[in-house]
């Protein structure tokens, strides 16, 4: 069983802590991609989960064996580095041999395995080449062949696109995600792409500054944030906020400015209390009434345009599907459905619901 | 047609910093050849010959310094000591030496960096200062002319060079290969000498090298520790320039001088591919 269960999990160095109590429980065969900025613990939780990186507090289980002491070795677990860590001296096969080799399988079993996830990955032709006589996309495929030609319990992905272009990452992304889909096998998966993320995982773990910050499927990410961070992650272009005051009748905001602004279907937070409101830039509509905007720029794309627009020196983004004849300079007005707008405490960054 | 254009015109404009570059490298390769060159010439000159003026570069040559002295100064067997005491200290060295680098490059422990830095500033001790302590220790221990007690003494200087060289080695190495490796089956073991050492084949040739060179031009130690069982080459060589009775004896000095560079020449030669890598590899990756 490949189950993975992430039990308070702490970690410091020194006096030093850069992981403040982490616990997921990751069922056997699912695709969990941990995302979160540059130093928000992803990788040291990765490799917590390897035994590269030791565990300071709290217990990481594979199957129902805590694993917290285990040698990497024995935790029966591949791991994709972001530079591929291919080795150098050793042809393709031999770096997807390596693993079975030490664990004395019999040599025409070996053969019979690397031939076999050679030919899921398209590999046969390289083989008996070097990893320096490869390209990036090749190592890659590699690198995953080494992987996955152990049958391990668990996979760990290391962020192992972001040394690829873009076209070929988009490429490898439908990949992995046939491969999984094959494969069956537990995933973890490390990124700090929310579209690598989003469109990878069957569940997503959002990290920020050594904690977790929403646990849930894609989509749930997406359409209900739990906090200011998570909103303001998950999604491209990002989501607009407005920070203010609820108003007296609840039917909008006060801006700092003294501004108020009718927001569609009332805040649901109690008159005076600081909020910020959040509404993605594909959720604004242009409408004949509603918020007034100043267009400053607009970048279309073919499939849809982006609108930079100004709202009392604030700028908003809007997102639309296909073109538009506005021009710079205009004034547009732009509104939101009710259930797409999403409001935060200011203070604690909480998600305030409608009740 | 437009290659064949480029081409030649590239070389029209060859600069002449090009040329001084080439007569810069000739004048320092004939600084550094010309007193060897000199050296092997006068092994094979006959005594009136050597201390003509002006030097004569034609002469007949012979052999007679070579089969004389060799004969009856024991030269061959210094010369096996030689190769005993340099190998040995210089594969000790490498062994242990490249493992106390691999730590330094890789644990991360407080203070590793400080004791590596202090393991080399004990190279900074003027060599005599330690001869003779050295010298009352193996007396004390009767190791006093033994091959393995110039072949430990020459690993107190080796082993710090070899760390630390070896050392700018392994951290130009990306750690994930150990940790790949140590996710595939080995130890931390097992994953230097199955990953780390056959990539680090080329520096770790070429500082052996060097060490062994070191080793086999060693003066001092030899000098304080040996007496005559295990006496090398450069004691020879310092017994035959500093013969108080005869006084110098340039011919035989010449011809055993000669000796000793060339199987240095020798290996250096089969193994300047290996060399050349590894010296341009820790040149570009510091």
């Amino acid at each position: 069983m490949g189950a993975v269960d992430i039990r308070g999990v702490r970690k410091s160095y020194g006096d030093h802590k850069v992981m403040h109590g982490v616990s997921i429980a990751i069922p056997d065969g699912e695709f969990v991609a941990l995302v979160g900025p540059s130093g928000c613990g992803k990788s040291t939780l990765l490799r917590m989960i390897a035994g590269l990186e030791e565990i300071t507090e709290g217990d990481i289980l594979i199957g129902d064996r805590v694993i917290n002491d285990v040698a990497p070795k024995d935790r029966d677990i591949a791991m994709v580095f972001q530079n591929y860590a291919l080795y150098p001296h050793m042809s393709v096969r031999k770096n997807m041999a390596f693993a079975l080799k030490l664990r004395r399988l019999p040599p025409a079993e070996i053969e019979k395995r690397v031939r076999s996830v050679a030919e899921i990955l398209s590999l046969e032709p390289l083989l008996d080449r070097k990893p320096r006589a490869l390209s990036g996309g090749q190592r890659q495929r590699v690198a995953m062949g080494r992987a996955i030609v152990r049958d391990p319990q668990v996979f760990l992905f290391d962020e192992p696109l972001s040394n690829l272009d873009a076209k070929l990452r988009v490429q490898m992304r439908s990949e992995l995600k046939e491969l999984h889909q094959r494969l069956g096998t537990t995933t973890v998966y490390v990124t700090h792409d929310q579209i690598e993320a989003m469109t990878l995982a069957n569940r997503v773990v959002v990290m920020n500054a050594g904690r977790v910050e929403q646990v849930g499927a894609p989509l749930e990410l997406y359409d209900r944030p739990d906090n200011l961070f998570v909103a303001a992650f998950i999604g491209s272009p990002p989501m607009n906020f407005l920070q203010g005051a609820v108003t007296e009748d609840r039917s909008g905001l006060t801006l700092p400015d003294g501004l108020v602004l009718a927001v569609p279907g009332g805040v649901y937070a109690s008159a005076g209390t600081p909020v910020t409101i959040g509404i993605r830039p594909e959720h604004f509509t242009i409408a004949s009434a509603g918020w007034p905007v100043a267009v400053s720029v607009i970048e279309p794309t073919g499939s849809e345009t982006q609108i930079s627009t100004r709202l009392a020196g604030r700028t908003l983004r809007v997102l639309i599907r296909g073109r538009t004849a506005v021009e710079p300079g205009e004034t547009i007005h732009i509104t939101a459905e009710p259930d797409n707008i999403h409001v935060f405490d200011t203070q604690t960054g909480l998600r305030i619901d409608r009740r | 047609m437009s290659a064949t254009l480029t081409l030649a015109g590239r070389r029209r404009k060859r600069p002449i910093g090009r040329y001084v570059r080439i007569a810069g490298g000739i004048t320092a390769c004939i600084m550094f050849l010309f007193p060897i060159f000199w050296m092997v010439l006068t092994s094979f000159k006959m005594p009136r010959d050597i201390f003509t003026t002006p030097p004569t570069f034609f002469f007949t040559p012979t052999i007679e310094t070579y089969t004389s002295y060799l004969q009856h100064a024991d030269i061959p067997n210094r010369m096996l000591n030689t190769v005993i005491v340099a190998c040995g200290a210089g594969l000790i060295s490498i062994a242990a030496g490249s493992m106390a680098g691999y730590a330094l490059a890789r644990i991360k422990v407080k203070g590793l960096a400080t004791m590596g830095a202090l393991i080399l500033l004990s190279r900074g001790v003027p060599p005599i200062a330690l001869a003779v302590p050295m010298f009352l220790v193996a007396r004390n221990l009767g190791l006093t002319d033994k091959h393995i007690t110039l072949i430990l003494a020459y690993c107190t200087f080796l082993i710090p060079y070899v760390m630390w060289l070896m050392r700018g080695f392994f951290k130009a190495l990306p750690e994930e290969l150990e940790e790949s490796a140590m996710l595939d089956g080995c130890s931390r073991f097992g994953a230097f000498f199955r990953i780390i050492v056959p990539i680090s084949l080329p520096g770790l040739l070429s500082t052996l090298i060097f060490s062994v060179i070191l080793a086999w031009e060693e003066l001092l130690f030899a000098l304080v520790l040996t007496n005559r069982y295990a006496s090398t080459i450069p004691v020879a060589i310092a017994g035959i320039a500093g013969d108080s009775v005869n006084g110098a004896n340039w011919g035989a000095l010449t011809a055993v001088g000669t000796l000793t560079v060339l199987p240095v020449v020798v290996f250096a030669l089969l193994v300047q591919k290996w060399l050349i890598k590894g010296l341009a590899d820790g040149a570009t990756k510091g």
